[in-house]
């Protein structure tokens, strides 16, 4: 314990002199690696391990800790790379295996991210305080980048000393290929992994060197993913493939709406059928145990829930909007009637300068340019629906608690598990496997909450708790509606002078914090994703502010694959179209003309509409458009061709350019985009939610439609490798795309859309 | 009532009820967990298996239709594999999330038993799965790829 203290005092220390210098980096990255060396994962069938990171076998196969989970985004593989490059492994022997759950493995990348700019070493600081373990917000690889590489890079010199020691030769001499050892001058070579036991017990280095990129020989290859072969056998484990000796199974039912509290049940024949085994009752569900899912479900049907509230019975999508439009008026702040937004609005300003307000007050109606757009409640709909298995066997101290599910977040699990069941943290084991997509999803802990009411009612047999498609879609944590205005002021040289950005919406982040911990729902921190790509913009605008009114709603909300990225690019990039558009410019020559002091986002820009062929010739019907976004510290532009006949819109091309520092592994970040794209496409021509006296209007597949095969475009992505500071992957591609398929369907049309799905 | 079937390629007896989907007895009872839970309506295509040749979405399949049938999972298609379009699938590293993949599969292993050089029109036609990773661009060259390693004897 003295130890761990000490540990985190030297993290308080190190974060208090953050001045952003590369060898302060290092130095930061050391010190989680110095903390690294001291814990060592569990070892099984001879393997050794070198620090928290990694472990050797003695056949050489190297087993990368990761402690992020893969929903598709392939960072497995990422993460072992960074790993198997600085000990110059073969690729052939490397596998990833899902870390335990210590503080080494937090994410403090992640929480860095989540603070307002002067909060940000205070959050930093806390982050190496409380290791929290998620995946989230484009970070693994940024947040992996110094630890692993250092960690591996300090396993490497400790395999070269043992390798040195055993052959007598100089540790300078020796250099590794392949897994290989080698000594030229004596002839001498052997796998790493025969080193592996010795070099174990030396003292790790007190500083070493990672490979600068010219020397890298992994790291910007695309090497076959570590996941692809079992996932294509049909092999790959998820939650809900997990098979226990005795288990049972259980399903859930929420009451019809959004918020409320179940009061009764009532069963179709007075009373609950013979299959179902028990019942679990929560504040708004009802959950059945039986021997399978089938006959729970079967149970579960016969039963009526009554309930809800004041609030979430009443609230439609149609009432929600005018409600934004008052607060947008200005009016309304006082308490909102009809009980759809309980608070006062908070107001707050998310970036400005110059004086924006001023200018746009005193340009002429013809200088002045504004708009509305509004974005709908989006379900995440991962392929693999909401599932928890537990089993807890024993109670009290010696109570041990075993929760496999597929969640982006394993220590809050270990908490919540421990805390609702009375076991210590330690006795509660997360097993993580792979997640059926995750999108932000599974941040959300009600899932396991409800399978750890299920395992209690059972005598320690094991329960899987399966959602059924239609409770994922009408009770998810939904991305929220959100209604924004934008005004702009044009200067007297046809100038673009002024920008104005004014939305309303609730926070995300409260909302998910609420659902973990009601204690931690406040109003400060203010919520940086509510204004994420838009509160700070590349275009060159004298007078600039973002506004913000922050509303709370009766409605579960998650974060939704970009947060508020996905909806704040497609109010700027297609009022950046509209200006453009008043101006009589060129859309994509109109952007570059407002990035001349933003190279790397101009050169992103080109790169996009370079390998478009911005100004060729489209058939008759078709349009073209193209959107910038930066989000997760990574830029893309992309260029949309879009056929419209009709009513029908067509996607046929999506031309994307992205720069993300450096991609590390360039087919899956061409992967990456073209997933993103598409998961943005679905939402901006196929789905939403909406609501109806306060019930999702949504259940399944069938009226939440996603895109298909026969709908989805031709792709292409160019990446541009800046070598800037690393930016993540996995959800930069949505904010530009429904801009850039609005913007294409202007050029088509004539129509300007303003609110999405799109519908001519 | 006990269902009795050919599950790849060897003879079993499902004792589950007669009106349980196909799905859930494959789960369940038969073990064999590669057969995904997506959407339980048929709209989603995760739970694809062949019965006699032929892709069903089994989940809206009770296992009485099954009875005296020939059905074939992944599982099944792996133990003999991997076939021409598992090989395509790893050479164009389709999964992402890979929940859906075993679905796609099977339908386009189907799809080359009857029409063994597809447009991509027949493709379009015949995989109306469901990926939300949005693996259709790499599943596309897969599926050609398939078929010419099919047509090759792989």
């Amino acid at each position: 314990m003295a130890k761990f203290v000490k540990t985190k005092r030297a993290f308080l220390i190190g974060t208090g002199i953050v001045g952003g210098a590369l060898v302060l980096g290092t130095t930061l990255a050391w010190r989680r690696v110095a903390n690294a060396q001291n814990f060592k994962p569990p070892v099984k069938d001879g393997e050794t391990a070198f620090n928290a990171w990694l472990k050797i076998m003695p056949d050489s196969t190297v087993v990368v800790q990761v402690p992020r989970q893969d929903m598709g985004q392939g960072i497995y593989t990422t993460l072992a790379m960074l790993v198997a490059e600085e000990l110059d492994a073969d690729w052939g022997k490397v596998r990833a295996e899902q870390s335990q759950i210590n503080p080494v493995y937090g994410n403090i990348v992640a929480l860095g991210d989540s603070a307002p700019p002067p909060m940000k070493s205070a959050m930093l600081a806390m982050a190496r305080v409380i290791g929290l373990q998620l995946t989230g917000g484009s970070t693994s690889v940024r947040d992996g980048w110094e630890p692993m590489r250092t960690a591996a890079a300090s396993a490497r010199a400790m395999l070269l000393g043992a390798a040195a020691a055993k052959w007598n030769v100089p540790v300078t001499e020796l250099t590794i290929e392949k897994s290989i050892v080698k000594h030229a001058a004596s002839g001498k070579s052997a796998p790493f992994g025969e080193f592996a036991q010795a070099a174990a017990t030396l003292t790790p280095p007190s500083s070493v060197t990672v490979k600068a990129p010219k020397d890298w020989k992994l790291l910007g290859t695309s090497p076959a993913r570590l996941d692809v072969v079992e996932k294509t056998l049909g092999k790959a484990q998820f939650g809900i493939d997990v098979r226990l000796d005795g288990m049972l199974y259980a399903t859930v039912k929420h009451i019809p709406y959004v918020s409320g509290h179940l009061q009764e049940v009532r069963w179709k024949n007075g009373t609950p059928p013979r299959d179902a085994l028990h019942l679990a009752r929560g504040d708004n569900w009802l959950a059945v145990v039986a021997t399978s899912y089938w006959s729970a479900k079967k149970a579960l049907d016969e039963a009526e829930l009554v309930g809800g509230g004041d609030t979430g019975t009443v609230l439609s999508s149609e009432q929600l909007a005018a409600q934004y439009n008052e607060v947008l008026d200005g009016k309304n702040d006082g308490v909102l009637d009809a009980g759809v937004a309980h608070l006062k609005p908070l107001r707050r300003t998310f970036g400005e300068h110059g004086n924006a307000e001023k200018a746009i007050a005193s340009a002429t109606t013809a200088q002045r340019i504004d708009a509305a757009y509004s974005v709908p409640f989006q379900a995440h709909a991962p392929m693999e629906p909401m599932n928890c298995t537990v089993r807890i066997a024993g109670e009290g101290k010696d109570g041990k608690v075993d929760v496999w599910v597929g969640n982006q977040a394993p220590t809050v699990l270990q908490w919540l598990a421990a805390g609702n069941v009375g076991v210590p943290s330690e006795n509660v084991t997360i097993h993580t496997p792979y997640l059926g997509g995750g999108f932000g999803r599974r941040v959300d802990l009600e899932v396991i909450r409800q399978a750890l009411a299920c395992a209690k009612l059972t005598g320690g047999k094991p329960v899987q708790l399966i959602w059924s498609r239609e409770e994922d879609i009408a009770h998810d944590a939904y991305r929220p509606a959100i209604s924004a205005r934008m005004s702009a002021a044009l200067d007297d040289k046809g100038g673009l002078l002024a920008w104005h950005h004014r939305m309303v919406g609730p926070s995300v982040s409260k909302s998910v914090f609420a659902r973990m911990n009601p204690l931690a729902a406040g109003d400060f921190p203010p919520d940086v994703t509510n204004a994420e790509g838009a509160a700070h913009l590349p275009y060159a605008l004298a007078h600039f502010k973002c506004d913000h009114a922050q509303v709370d709603l009766p409605v579960p909300l998650g974060f939704w694959r970009s947060v508020g990225n996905s909806y704040n690019a497609f109010f700027v990039e297609t009022f950046i179209d509209e200006i453009a558009v008043a101006l009589k410019k060129d859309p994509y020559l109109f952007r570059l003309e407002l990035l001349k002091d933003q190279p790397r986002f101009a050169r992103v820009v080109d790169a996009a509409a370079s390998a478009a062929g911005w100004s060729s010739a489209l058939p008759k019907g078709w349009g073209r458009g193209i959107a910038l976004a930066e989000s997760f510290k990574s830029i893309v532009c992309q260029v949309v061709d879009v056929e419209v006949v009709g009513k029908d819109i067509k996607v046929r091309r999506v031309v994307s350019a992205v720069d993300c520092g450096t991609a590390l592994h360039p087919v899956n970040v061409k992967a990456q985009i073209s997933s993103a794209a598409i998961y943005g496409i679905t939402a901006a021509l196929k789905s939403q939610i909406t609501l109806k006296d306060g019930q999702v209007q949504q259940r399944n597949f069938d009226t939440f439609p996603l895109l298909k095969m026969a709908e989805c475009p031709q792709f292409e992505t160019v990446i541009v490798n800046s070598g800037a500071a690393l930016g993540g992957i996995g959800e930069v591609g949505v904010p530009p795309i429904a801009p850039a398929l609005g913007n294409a369907i202007f050029a088509a049309t004539g129509k300007r859309l303003r609110g999405l799905p799109f519908v001519l | 009532m006990p269902t009795a079937l050919t599950l790849n390629l060897a003879p079993v007896t499902l004792n589950a009820p007669d009106d349980k989907p196909l799905l859930w007895a494959l789960r369940e009872d038969a073990n064999l967990v590669g057969t995904k839970f997506g959407c339980g309506i048929a709209a989603c295509g995760a739970c694809t298996v062949q019965v006699d040749g032929v892709a069903m979405r089994s989940c809206s399949v009770p296992l009485s239709f099954v009875a005296g049938k020939q059905v074939t999972t992944i599982e099944g298609i792996t133990a003999i594999g991997p076939n021409a379009v598992q090989k395509a699938w790893i050479e164009h590293q389709v999964p992402q999330c890979g929940y859906c993949q075993s679905g796609f599969i099977m339908a386009t292993t189907a799809l080359l038993e009857k029409t063994p050089d597809p447009t991509d029109a027949d493709i379009d036609a015949a995989i109306t799965n469901l990926c939300r990773c949005g693996t259709y661009p790499a599943m596309r060259l897969a599926i050609k790829k398939a078929a010419q390693l099919k047509k090759a004897g792989g």
